[in-house]
């Protein structure tokens, strides 16, 4: 009915040409489906895939950088201000140090000086006592070979040490 | 194009020679433009991979729009065929029209009523198919005749029929006029040298236009293909 309402002025209606094309449509989309629509799509899922999950490792990669970036931070200043204290505590120890040398060395100055006083004082007295009693010694002789006369040696020594504590004074 | 076919009977059935080799070509170059660009696929696609995963892209948008529920994914290489298929008709009598005597062998062979209604008939059985298999029958019956009231079943059951003629005939009248101009203006030049001078350019502007009409009436046969199946499988 159809063919003759449309098809009347174009031809006959060629039923066989009907089933050759839906034959041949149906095995061409079984070919296209086999040999590109097939691996094509799932080339494109598994591309879709893939970029779903590199954007997910980008985005954890991005995360365990940040952190390793913010721990290196964190241990450069600590590493900083550990240097900081020990420049620090050597710059005391040497204070201290040249503190302690110094001291050591005035405090041995010092008593070697008195050392020195003490010897010289005491090196003056033994010299001092030696010349008295050879000085005492010699004006005796010298006083009994002159005068002649017998004294008693204690009382003359009384005599010339009063003489002598005279010169010194 | 204006010769006459070949017809041959065959186990009783006509068979138009010129319509069944037009097509044959049409399909093999589908065929061999399709399996020739997915040859060496690869995770990073280039050159002819592209092109083939736009023109999937691209059929893949239109039955979307039509169906954008899970239900539209198992028409995707359908669309795909199909919008391939009828591309490659529109544009094969542009360019290749082989003829004996005042027979015609090879013409577009969407230029032929019987082939856009074979591929209408194919899309309206099945948008009624897969609507019976989606919503069931009572579903089908409601969904497509009933609705949106009882009332709408007379216009109903009017549309189905002129769906199914006018997705056919709109496409068949685009090519066959195309076709049917080029032939005239083609005629033109037997007339003289003058007329040839003056049809050279004319053919050729209006190759150009049915170039754009062939892909236009491809892309629209595709998508309303889709939304009649999409009418069917849906509830509205």
């Amino acid at each position: 009915m159809f063919s003759d309402l449309v098809f009347g002025a174009v031809g006959n209606f060629q039923t066989g040409d009907f089933l050759f094309y839906i034959v041949s449509f149906v095995i061409l989309m079984l070919i296209i489906k086999h040999y590109a629509w097939g691996p094509v799509t799932k080339m494109m899922s598994d591309r879709a895939e893939k970029i779903a999950n590199d954007l997910d490792s980008a985005e954890d990669s991005r995360k365990k950088a940040n952190a390793l970036a913010t721990e290196r931070q964190s241990q450069l200043d600590n590493s900083r201000q550990e240097a900081s204290e020990i420049v620090n505590r050597a710059k005391d120890n040497g204070k201290k140090q040249h503190d302690d040398i110094v001291t050591g060395a005035q405090d041995e100055a010092t008593t070697l000086k008195q050392n020195a006083i003490k010897d010289i004082e005491q090196e003056r007295q033994e010299a001092l006592s030696g010349v008295q009693s050879d000085v005492a010694e010699l004006s005796i002789e010298i006083a009994s070979k002159i005068i002649q006369k017998e004294l008693n040696e204690n009382d003359q020594k009384d005599l010339i040490n009063s003489y002598i504590e005279g010169l010194v004074k | 194009m204006d010769g006459e076919a070949f017809v041959v009977k065959l186990y009783g059935l006509p068979f138009n020679i010129t319509n069944i080799a037009s097509g044959l070509v049409a399909f093999i170059i589908v065929a061999i433009v399709v399996i020739a660009l997915s040859r060496q696929l690869s995770m990073k696609p280039t050159g002819k991979q592209n092109v083939l995963e736009w023109l999937i892209d691209f059929t893949n948008g239109i039955v979307k729009s039509a169906m954008p529920g899970e239900e539209g994914k198992k028409f995707n290489l359908l669309a795909f065929t199909l919008f391939l298929f009828i591309f490659v008709s529109n544009q094969l009598g542009l360019f290749l029209q082989i003829g004996f005597g005042d027979k015609t062998l090879i013409k577009s062979p969407t230029s032929s009523p019987l082939t856009t209604l074979t591929f209408a008939f194919l899309v309206i059985l099945l948008s009624h198919f897969m609507g019976v298999i989606q919503l069931g029958f009572k579903g089908y019956l409601k969904n497509s005749y009933l609705s949106p009231v009882a009332m709408f079943i007379p216009i109903n059951l009017i549309e189905e029929f002129t769906n199914l003629l006018t997705l056919a005939l709109r496409l068949y009248g685009n090519i066959y006029a195309g076709e049917v101009l080029l032939t005239l203006i083609g005629g033109a030049v037997s007339m003289g040298p003058v007329m040839t001078v003056v049809a050279l350019p004319v053919e050729m502007i209006w190759q150009g236009f049915s170039l754009f009409i062939g892909s236009i009436q491809a892309y629209v046969f595709v998508t309303l293909s889709m939304v009649y199946i999409g009418g069917k499988v849906q509830k509205e």
